[in-house]
């Protein structure tokens, strides 16, 4: 059996995840190896989501946010971009696939950019192959 | 020269006794004898009379600035600060756990510490390799200059090299083999939350029994709590009974907070903790 990504997405509710629904609503194509998970802000996602996200089997992580600057919150996003880097940081130096985790800033009127980087972040986790760093086993 | 062990206990004891006889605070936070000279212990002088108890040598490796925060705020406290320690309490003003009108810092430049499990010394490939505090009120030796000063990144060098397998590899048989004893937690000076995220039962953000998956958990997220705050004193991988080599990621992640956002630790009490804070003009290159 060929390999199917599990990809978690976590976007916020007035970028991303919007944009996300704009995608669909206009019908645009992606694959659905994504899950959705919906937070009121970037900055509310704690970096143990993430790691807890890889041990619970997740292939990837995608991470949508307002473009800097347009946070509903005005600066949740700033904090977030300083977080996540470290979060990134962290994985890499563990010896995680530093591809298998990414931050992306998606306006709630890009529906596009979300399908464009939902379909090229799955062919990229796809070509890594499964996680099986911090994957528990059964 | 630097001031010898003897001559700094002697003058830790003076400064002790005479703020505890003149009240202006109301504990002194230094070292005391362990069961033996090798293994000195923290210690709390609240009369003068406590003040005969108190040593200083080269073993006196445990940063007391883990216990500023046991105290009621307000409580004024004198605390005896070796280089990192002075950080560590730069770093505890920053996040307002502690005012510095409350505090008399004695410093005590350093050098020639040793590990009193191991005999070895400690230099910069352990801690940060700092020779004299960057904060006190009085000195109770002379500064130390004219010393190497090595880089506390340099060790890293072998560990960056490594491929991602082979440091996963590293790292996972490293946390495997941690007891959950938390006494690395327990040494640190910047580790005061209560409960700590990993005694949450709602949600439980890792496993309790020490296995792979829980260790791994705690692990990286008490990196990424550190993150930007610890000051590479070294004392949790000091603490820990199997020797994980903590201080090599906490000095990974000090490094690069370095890097991507201009600022080292508690250097200064003007600043601002880098996780806490941003700039408008932070650039996306940190997130590739
Ligand atoms: S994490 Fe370790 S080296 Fe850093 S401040 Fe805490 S005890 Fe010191
Ligand atoms: S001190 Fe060592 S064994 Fe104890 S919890 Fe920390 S890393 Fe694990
Ligand atoms: S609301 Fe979208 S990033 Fe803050």
């Amino acid at each position: 059996m060929s390999f199917e990504p599990k990809i978690l997405g976590i976007a916020c509710n007035w970028c991303t995840y919007t944009g996300a629904d704009l995608a669909g609503t206009t019908r645009l194509q992606y694959p659905q190896n994504i899950r959705m998970v919906r937070v009121m802000c970037s900055s509310r996602i704690n970096p143990s989501f993430i790691f807890k996200a890889f041990q619970l089997g997740a292939d990837g992580v995608l991470v949508g946010g307002c473009h800097p600057g347009d946070c509903h919150y005005n600066t949740g996003n700033l904090y977030a971009r300083r977080r996540l880097a470290v979060t990134k940081k962290i994985l890499e130096f563990s010896g995680m696939e530093p591809g298998r985790f990414r931050v992306e800033w998606i306006s709630a009127s890009e529906g596009n950019k979300f399908a464009e980087v939902v379909s090229e972040f799955t062919e990229q986790i796809r070509n890594l192959g499964p996680q099986t760093k911090f994957k528990i086993e059964e | 020269m630097a001031t010898s062990f003897k001559q700094i206990e002697e003058n830790l004891k003076n400064e002790a006794r005479k703020l505890l006889e003149d009240q202006k605070v109301s504990l002194v936070l230094a070292y005391g004898r362990g069961y033996d000279e090798n293994h000195p212990v923290p210690f709390v002088a609240k009369v003068a009379a406590d003040v005969e108890n108190i040593v200083f040598n080269e073993y006196c490796t445990a940063n007391m600035a883990r216990y500023l925060v046991r105290y009621p705020r307000g409580t004024k406290m004198a605390i005896a600060v070796k280089p990192a320690d002075s950080r560590a309490v730069v770093q505890l003003i920053q996040e307002d756990k502690v005012k510095r009108e409350d505090l008399i810092l004695l410093g005590i430049p350093v050098i020639g510490m040793k590990n009193s499990k191991t005999g070895e010394a400690i230099d910069g490939k352990t801690t940060c390799g700092l020779y004299n505090p960057v904060l006190y009120d009085v000195l109770l030796g002379e500064e130390i200059h004219g010393q190497p000063v090595d880089s506390p990144y340099d060790v890293l060098a072998q560990y960056e090299a490594m491929d991602k397998d082979e440091r996963f590899a590293f790292w996972k048989k490293e946390f495997d083999k941690c007891i959950r004893c938390y006494a690395c937690r327990k040494a640190c000076p910047m580790c005061y939350c209560d409960p700590c995220f990993i005694d949450q039962n709602k949600p439980k953000w890792g496993d309790k029994s020490p296995q792979s998956h829980g260790n791994l958990m705690y692990h990286l997220t008490r990196f990424h709590h550190l993150a930007g705050r610890c000051i590479d004193c070294g004392e949790c991988s000091r603490a820990c009974p199997v020797d994980i080599p903590l201080y090599l990621f906490h000095k990974k992640v000090a490094r690069e907070c370095e890097e991507m956002f201009g600022q080292a630790a508690g250097n200064s009490i003007q600043d601002k903790p880098v996780l806490v804070n941003f700039r408008v003009d932070d650039s996306d290159k940190i997130l590739e």
